[in-house]
C-alpha cells in the first residue's frame, strides 16, 4: 500500500508572474523520474497538495490539462506562510506534491454537449485545464462558451492564452472587469449580471462554475433561471484542508468532504447538504 | 468458543505470555490520571479505574504521530513496523471507538479514479492489534453507551471479551486471533456452568443500572432539519469552545499537519484537533466557514449524529461520558440531544 502522507519531489521548472502587484505566480512542475511522471494520471478540476518542507502543505487546483504531459501547472496567490514560500522559489529547486486528489469536472458527461464555463479571478486554474482538454478534443464537444471576470484588468491570470482564445472562432469568450478603468473595450460588471447579459441556452449545455464564494452563490441562480437544471451546473468548492484524503475532518460541507467526496459537486448534490456555498 | 478462566493470581503470567510476542498496555496511573500505559507485569495495571480519564485512543492514533522525517536529500518515512500492540482491560465503549475510527483511518475510501486512501500509520497499528475487553459491571452515572447501540457487558471491537468475576476473569475470545491466544495459554483453565451463568447475571444486572435510554433513531434527520433553527446559539450560549470535549472523546478523529525543524531538517507531524477552535477551518484569505461558535458546536454535534451516520451508518459516539466529566461548564451531552430531540416536535 502506498502511503497517501508522503509527497513526491518535483523541481521547478518555469515561473511566470501574473500581475503588476507580483501576488499571483504560475510554476510549471516537472516530475523527477519517469515511472513517477508515467503512473501520474488525472482529469480537469483535481488538485494537489503543494509542500514546502519545514513550512507545510497547500492545496492547489491543478491548471495544466491532462494533455500537455510535460509539466503540472499550478497559479498561486500569495496569501498565506506557505504561499508566501511558495512564491521565494526560483527556477530548479525542488517541492513536494501529493496527488492527484479529489474528484474532476464531467468531461466523459459533457461529450456531444454545449459546455458553460464561468470564472472568477485566480480561480480559473482548473478552468483552463478544462477548457484545454476541451480544445485537445475539439470535435467531442458542441459550443463552448467563457465568462470570466476579474475586479480589474491586471487580475486576469493567463491573459495571453486569453488573447488567442479570444480570436478562436470555435469558443465564445466574453471577459469581463467589476469597475470601468480606462481603455477597457470589453465587457464590465459582476460576474453573475454579465451571465445573465450573455444569457446562453441551457438547451444540452453543461454549465462549470468555479471562483470566489460570493461570485458562485450569486451566480448559481443566475444559471436557474436561464434554465439549467441541477444537474448539469457543477461547481468547484474549496475550505480549508489538511489530509487531503478524507481522514483529518476538516474540509466538510454537512457529511461531504470536499477532499474526497470534491471538489467538483452539482447543484443537485449541494442542495442536500444543509451547510452550503 | 465457551468462556475459560483465569485465576487472578495468574494475571501476571498471562501479561508475560502476552509480552513474547505483544507490547501489552493496560489502565495505569500516570500523574493521579488513569490511561493506558505499556506494561510488563500486572502490577502496574490500575484495577480501580473505570472509564479511564484517557482513552486508549492515542496507543492507535496518537497524539503527535511523526508522518515524515526530511532533510536535503528529501523525504523518509517514518518508521512503520511496531510490535503488534495488545490492550487489557479496555472498556466497551472504547473497544466500539475503535471500529468507528477504523471506518476512517483504515477502510478504504475508493476514489473515482480507483486510488484508495488508507492511512498506513493507523493500520499498521490496528490491524496487527489484539484487544482485551472489561465489562463494565458498574457502570457509571454519566455513561450512556445503552443509548447508542452499546452496552456494559458489549462485545464488538473485542478479540477476547473479558468479565471480572470475583476471583476470576472469565473470557470469551471472539476473533480467530482472540482463540489462538486463548489455546496457546497455559494459564487458563475452562469455565464451569456456574460461570457463565454469574457472567449473565452480571451483565443484567449491569445493564439495569444504567439510565432508561434515549430513543436516538432518526436523530440525524432532526438535526438536519433543525439545521438553521436559533436552538444551536441557545445550546452553545455557555459554550467556552475551550476543546476538552473533543480532546476527551475517543472517537474524534481530526488532526492537524504540522512541520517541525529548523531549516532543512526535520519531520512532517500530525496533531489532534479540534473543531471547537476558530482557526480549525480558517481559511489563509480570512474568510472562516466556521467564525461562530454555535456554528462550530453544531458541527460537532452534526458530526457525531448525522454527518458520519449518514457515511456510515452508525452514530461517532459510543457514550462514554467522559465530555460530560471534564466540560468546565457542564454543557451534557445528554442535555443537548434530549432538547433536540425535543425542540423537533416543537418545530416540525
Amino acid at each position: 500500500m502506498a502511503n497517501p502522507y508522503i509527497p513526491l519531489q518535483m523541481k521547478v521548472q518555469r515561473i511566470e508572474t501574473e500581475d503588476p502587484d507580483r501576488t499571483l505566480r504560475t510554476y510549471d512542475l516537472t516530475f523527477l523520474n519517469e515511472s513517477e511522471k508515467e503512473a501520474f494520471r488525472y482529469l480537469p478540476g483535481q488538485f494537489c497538495e503543494i509542500s514546502i518542507l519545514g513550512k507545510g502543505e497547500s492545496p492547489f487546483g491543478i491548471a495544466s490539462s491532462p494533455t500537455e504531459p510535460d509539466y503540472l501547472r499550478f497559479t498561486v496567490n500569495r496569501t498565506g506562510s506557505v504561499t508566501n514560500d511558495i512564491h521565494y522559489l526560483r527556477n530548479g529547486d525542488i517541492v513536494g506534491m501529493r496527488g492527484p486528489l479529489g474528484n474532476w469536472y464531467p468531461v466523459e458527461d459533457m461529450k456531444g454537449m454545449n459546455v458553460l464555463i464561468v470564472g472568477g479571478g485566480f480561480a480559473f486554474t482548473t478552468l483552463r485545464s478544462l477548457l484545454i482538454y476541451l480544445l485537445d478534443s475539439r470535435d467531442d464537444y458542441m459550443d463552448i462558451t467563457v465568462i470570466y471576470g476579474a475586479r480589474n484588468p491586471d487580475l486576469f491570470i493567463y491573459k495571453d492564452e486569453i488573447a488567442t482564445w479570444k480570436q478562436r472562432d470555435d469558443i465564445q469568450f466574453h471577459v469581463t472587469i467589476d469597475k470601468l478603468v480606462d481603455g477597457w473595450t470589453e465587457k464590465t460588471g459582476f460576474v453573475p449580471t454579465v451571465t445573465q447579459e450573455v444569457a446562453p441556452s441551457p438547451d444540452n449545455t453543461m454549465a462549470i462554475v468555479c471562483g470566489p464564494p460570493i461570485m458562485i452563490k450569486y451566480t448559481l441562480p443566475v444559471l436557474t433561471e436561464l434554465g439549467f437544471p441541477d444537474e448539469r451546473i457543477y461547481t468547484s468548492l474549496e475550505r480549508r484542508m489538511k489530509c487531503g484524503i478524507g481522514k483529518c475532518g476538516r474540509c466538510n460541507i454537512g457529511s461531504k468532504y470536499i477532499c474526497i467526496d470534491g471538489p467538483v459537486f452539482s447543484m443537485a448534490e449541494l442542495k442536500k447538504i444543509p451547510e452550503t456555498v | 468458543m465457551n468462556m475459560v478462566r483465569l485465576d487472578k493470581q495468574k494475571l501476571n503470567d498471562f501479561i508475560r505470555e502476552l509480552s513474547a510476542e505483544y507490547s501489552v498496555y493496560a489502565p495505569g496511573k500516570t500523574n493521579g490520571k488513569t490511561e493506558f500505559i505499556p506494561v510488563e507485569s500486572s502490577d502496574e495495571i490500575d484495577f480501580n479505574s473505570h472509564v479511564t480519564d484517557m482513552f486508549p485512543k492515542g496507543i492507535f492514533f496518537p497524539p503527535a504521530e511523526v508522518l515524515f522525517e526530511y532533510d536535503e536529500d528529501g523525504v523518509r518515512e517514518a518508521q512503520t513496523s511496531h510490535r503488534p500492540i495488545a490492550v487489557w482491560g479496555m472498556r466497551s465503549c472504547d473497544a466500539r471507538s475503535l471500529v468507528m475510527l477504523d471506518r476512517v483511518f483504515g477502510s478504504a475510501i475508493q476514489m473515482p479514479d480507483n486510488k484508495n486512501f488508507q492511512d498506513p500509520y493507523w493500520k499498521e497499528k490496528y490491524d496487527n492489534s489484539l484487544i482485551f475487553g472489561i465489562a463494565c459491571n458498574e457502570p457509571l452515572s454519566t455513561c450512556f453507551c445503552n443509548w447508542l447501540g452499546g452496552g456494559p457487558h458489549n462485545r464488538d471491537g473485542m478479540d477476547v471479551f473479558v468479565v471480572d468475576a470475583g476471583d476470576v476473569y472469565l473470557m470469551e475470545p471472539l476473533s480467530d486471533k482472540g482463540i489462538e491466544i486463548i489455546n496457546s495459554s497455559s494459564c487458563l483453565t475452562n469455565a464451569t456452568g456456574k460461570d457463565e451463568a454469574l457472567a449473565v447475571k452480571l451483565a443484567s444486572d449491569a445493564e439495569s443500572m444504567m439510565t432508561a435510554p434515549l430513543d436516538t433513531g432518526g436523530l440525524g434527520e432532526k438535526l438536519t432539519a433543525i439545521y438553521d433553527e436559533p436552538i444551536w446559539s441557545e445550546i452553545s450560549a455557555k459554550c467556552v469552545n475551550c476543546g476538552a470535549c473533543t480532546f476527551s472523546c475517543p472517537t474524534c478523529h481530526c488532526f492537524d499537519v504540522q512541520d517541525e525543524g529548523k531549516g532543512k531538517k526535520g519531520k512532517r507531524v500530525r496533531i489532534w484537533d479540534s473543531c471547537m477552535f476558530p482557526i480549525f477551518t480558517m481559511e489563509a484569505s480570512g474568510h472562516n466557514p466556521r467564525a461562530l461558535s454555535s456554528e462550530r458546536v453544531r458541527q460537532r454535534i452534526m458530526h457525531k449524529y448525522s454527518y458520519y451516520p449518514e457515511n456510515y451508518g452508525e452514530n461517532l459516539c459510543t457514550g462514554c461520558g467522559r465530555c460530560v466529566m471534564v466540560c468546565p461548564v457542564n454543557l451534557d451531552i445528554r442535555e443537548v440531544l434530549k432538547r433536540i430531540i425535543a425542540y423537533k416536535e416543537q418545530v416540525i
